[in-house]
């Protein structure tokens, strides 16, 4: 009877001494959004939720080089292996898809998957259609159409136009298992087939199934999400070296700081930049790189906005001591001379250079017709907080000091930040712009659809897309057109270059700042490799 | 909410004319607390007032090399900054000072506001009862279902952020209460025999209101709504922390307290110095809300 116990103990020892060798332990992440990101495949929350609940869970048919922190951040193949546009018909792609990928429910990665997600929110009468996915998905891939199957392992997609954007824009896309939906849709409870889709959904986003390299383990909305190693990952260099990421909303930056310091989290986001001086004392580590990433003023071009004239635009460019910007920021921002920086393929060597040089914006605002004794009121759109949008209320205050040396009177219309988002694709002329002359929304620049496209085309004025403020220039119709229609990656980047260079010679915003995504760590958080990017990758972190 | 004076200690306005309010005064001079909160507000006050000659730096200009410095800095041209600087390198003595002008106004002016209007309505729907009285009160009702702070949330949400909105919506709030104090008052003194006895003499409503209406319902008003006074300024003062009061770079206490809290870890006596002053000067104005109420009741 002894002997059997001391057996027991002894294997319970062994037991617990094997897990702890082969445990490369749990990290535990507080995120800025207020709620889990939507776990089902197509992420709510910004790009903190592709960082956190997509690209963990989940693989598109494209994906981001997240490996390196000095080589910029490009696509590369993700659960297709090759992709080509047909030379006839540029509306067509074909997609050669990766053989033996398996969802984490055990399933097949297949053409019939891809079909399937592509139809969950561009096909209507598709059973699984989910038009709570559609917003966040369709308006970051505005010219796929439709998905056919040639092979087991080969698809063709259609696009509206011919677009040479779509192989990038396929990085929101999301791969969910059909045949793990298919099962909780057999099982779900529903008046109809509409209802019944509904409910299958609900239970697909608590019990997620994708391809990615962690795999959902525990979900409760608001609180917690956890994600545990597949260890099964067809990227074998990629299989996650944790154990577990547990991921916490927590929208205020003095209570993530307050979490890691007293070492509830291991790894906090966006800490505040006037913490972090503390956060290095207590030996956190602090990471940070240059995003794709734009803090601006957009410009309304409508009649009656002062922002019409391109002297005072750049006269306004011209006016903002973006030194003294990044001071305000604890050093944690990069100043900006246009969308994407100076060495950048789609730079285009602008004539025009954003520099602080107020005599100069001051000589633009003269010959403009404005003066120390005729100021001219401007009126800008921002809010109090929000995803990208750094720390708006005293950056904006530095600017309406710096802009009141040329000749500027700057008032602020400060709005909720779902509000200003909202409004931002309603435009200028909208009444919910209540007069503002700019708004103050940030953006993502690493597609040229994102970066470009779709603020200088004149056909994605609002309602369409978020040429707030009506710009309407046939020169930058041509060259968006161009630039979708080059399918060559060396062309097209110069298309996209031409595009850039006059966007900065026209002033089309102020440019103020790119986010650095700076985030703290505990010095026990190992391996994590800060990429040119809004996404990280969390399968190289490892715990001490 | 304070329950309104019974009735019986209101007396006909002949007998206490003479010599209530100077026992008030007197009441009121004898209790130290409320006179060291008065005297607290005052000086606070006189401060916002004069703010522009007590020769203080601008409160809208600052310089970023200089942000966030500790309270007693000096620059090396000597300027001391005795409360520090803020994040943007603004004077914080200058900017608390020019900032109580804006948050004593949105403290005060909502609550003036409610109780012009709010005693108004209160008074007519208990003078006059019946279908009047259903009205005015069921609608006011309507407003009570919401707490204050989402109904001023709610209405400066939809009207925007600015200070004419959050005056619009503070007084929005503060109407209700304030008239159904008014209302239980005036209901109570209505049903009194001066009242019947000023009706029977040929008297008419409006006199009856002005002459003994008004006299008794004013003072218990009053006391209630200086206690509001306190929670206006605290709702203000969230109004601006979530960005739907006051707009930059105007100094108020809560857009303050919004734009320095970040700072919390490297100056935390200077990111606390709005809040502090929310807190004292609305604790003043309840004890001095409380000692007017001590005072004004002739049963102590």
């Amino acid at each position: 009877m002894k002997l059997g116990l001391l057996a027991g103990v002894a294997g319970i020892a062994l037991a617990a001494m094997t897990a702890a060798a082969s445990a490369q332990g749990t990290l535990r992440i507080a995120m800025t959004a207020a709620d889990i990101p939507k776990t089902h495949g197509q992420p709510d929350q910004g790009f903190e939720g592709n960082r956190f609940t997509g690209i963990p869970m989940y693989d598109g048919l494209t994906a981001w080089d997240l490996s390196s922190a000095d080589r910029p951040s490009v696509v590369i193949p993700g659960l297709a292996t090759e992709w080509a546009v047909d030379a006839a018909d540029r509306t067509k792609w074909v997609f050669k898809l990766r053989p033996g990928v398996k969802f984490h429910d055990g399933s097949a990665f297949d053409a019939d998957a891809v079909v399937w997600n592509v139809e969950k929110v561009l096909k209507q009468d598709a059973a699984h259609f989910d038009a709570s996915q559609v917003g966040v998905t369709a308006s970051r891939m505005p010219t796929l159409r439709s998905a056919r199957k040639i092979d087991a392992l080969t698809v063709e997609l259609t696009t509206s136009q011919p677009d040479s954007f779509l192989p990038i824009n396929l990085t929101n896309l999301f791969m969910a298992s059909p045949a793990h939906w298919q099962k909780l849709f057999a099982a779900a409870a529903g008046a109809d087939a509409k209802a019944k889709a509904a409910a299958a959904w609900t239970a697909f986003a608590a019990n997620a199934s994708g391809t990615g390299p962690f795999r959902m383990e525990r979900f409760v909305p608001r609180e917690r999400l956890e994600v545990a190693r597949n260890a099964e990952y067809w990227d074998k260099a990629r299989v996650p070296k944790l154990d577990r990421v547990v991921m916490l909303p927590m929208p205020e930056a003095n209570t993530r700081t307050a979490a890691l310091l007293s070492g509830q989290v291991d790894w906090i986001e966006a800490p505040a930049p006037d913490a972090v001086a503390q956060l290095r004392q207590r030996g956190m580590t602090i990471t940070a790189n240059a995003q794709p990433h734009v803090w601006p003023w957009q410009f309304s071009f409508v009649e009656g906005s002062p922002f019409a004239d391109r002297r005072v635009r750049q006269a306004a460019n011209l006016c903002v001591n973006r030194g003294e910007m990044k001071e305000l920021l604890a050093g944690l921002m990069e100043p900006a001379k246009g969308t994407v920086p100076p060495g950048h393929p789609w730079w285009g060597n602008p004539k025009f250079d954003i520099r602080y040089d107020p005599d100069a914006a001051r000589k633009l605002m003269g010959e403009a017709g404005f003066s120390k004794a005729k100021p001219l009121t401007v009126k800008i759109q921002t809010s109090a907080s929000g995803s990208g949008q750094m720390m708006p209320l005293p950056m904006n205050e530095l600017m309406q000091q710096n802009l009141a040396d040329c000749f500027f009177k700057v008032e602020l219309d400060v709005i909720e930040w779902n509000t200003l988002f909202t409004n931002w694709r309603r435009g200028a002329k909208d009444e919910t712009a209540r007069g503002a002359h700019a708004i103050n929304v940030t953006y993502a620049a690493m597609d040229p659809f994102f970066a470009m496209a779709r603020f200088l085309d004149s056909k994605m004025a609002p309602p369409v897309s978020n040429n707030w403020g009506f710009v309407n220039d046939p020169e930058f119709d041509k060259l968006v057109a161009e630039a979708r229609s080059t399918f060559e990656a060396g062309a097209r980047d110069a298309a996209l270059a031409k595009l850039h260079a006059r966007s900065v010679d026209e002033a089309v915003f102020l440019w103020v700042a790119h986010d650095v995504g700076p985030r703290a760590m505990t010095a026990r958080v190992k391996g994590f490799v800060q990429p040119k990017s809004w996404f990280i990758d969390l399968t190289t972190v490892s715990m001490q | 909410m304070a329950p309104p004076p019974a009735a019986a200690t209101i007396l006909p306005p002949a007998q206490r004319h003479r010599g209530y309010w100077a026992g008030v005064g007197r009441r009121l001079l004898r209790d130290r607390v409320a006179m060291a909160c008065a005297a607290v507000l005052l000086a606070i006050l006189l401060a916002a007032l004069l703010a522009p000659w007590l020769g203080l730096a601008d409160p809208y200009r600052g310089s970023i090399a200089r942000r966030l410095r500790p309270i007693g800095f000096t620059t090396p041209q000597g300027f001391t900054h005795w409360l520090g600087t803020d994040e943007q390198g603004r004077d914080m003595l200058a900017r608390l000072v020019h900032g109580a002008r804006l948050s004593l106004f949105l403290g005060v002016v909502p609550v003036v506001n409610a109780f012009v209007i709010g005693s108004a309505l209160g008074i007519l729907a208990g003078y006059a009862g019946g279908k009047v009285n259903m009205a005015i009160m069921r609608t006011i009702d309507v407003f009570y279902a919401f707490p204050s702070v989402l109904l001023a949330i709610a209405i400066s949400g939809a009207l925007g952020a600015g200070i004419s909105n959050s005056l619009l919506s503070l007084t929005i709030v503060f109407v209700p209460p304030i008239a159904r104090v008014a209302e239980s008052v005036t209901t109570s003194v209505r049903a009194l025999d001066f009242v019947d006895a000023a009706r029977a003499s040929g008297a008419g409503a409006f006199t009856i209101i002005r002459v003994h209406v008004l006299g008794n319902v004013l003072g218990p008003v009053f006391v209630y709504a200086t206690g509001l006074v306190s929670v206006a300024m605290i709702l203000a003062s969230g109004l601006s922390f979530l960005g739907l009061g006051t707009r930059p770079p105007e100094p108020e206490w809560g857009l303050m307290l919004n734009t320095l809290r970040t700072a919390i870890y490297s100056q935390p006596l200077v990111a606390a110095l709005p809040g502090a002053m929310i807190f004292v000067v609305s604790i003043c104005f309840n004890l001095l809300s409380d000692g007017l109420r001590s005072a004004m009741d002739v049963k102590l």
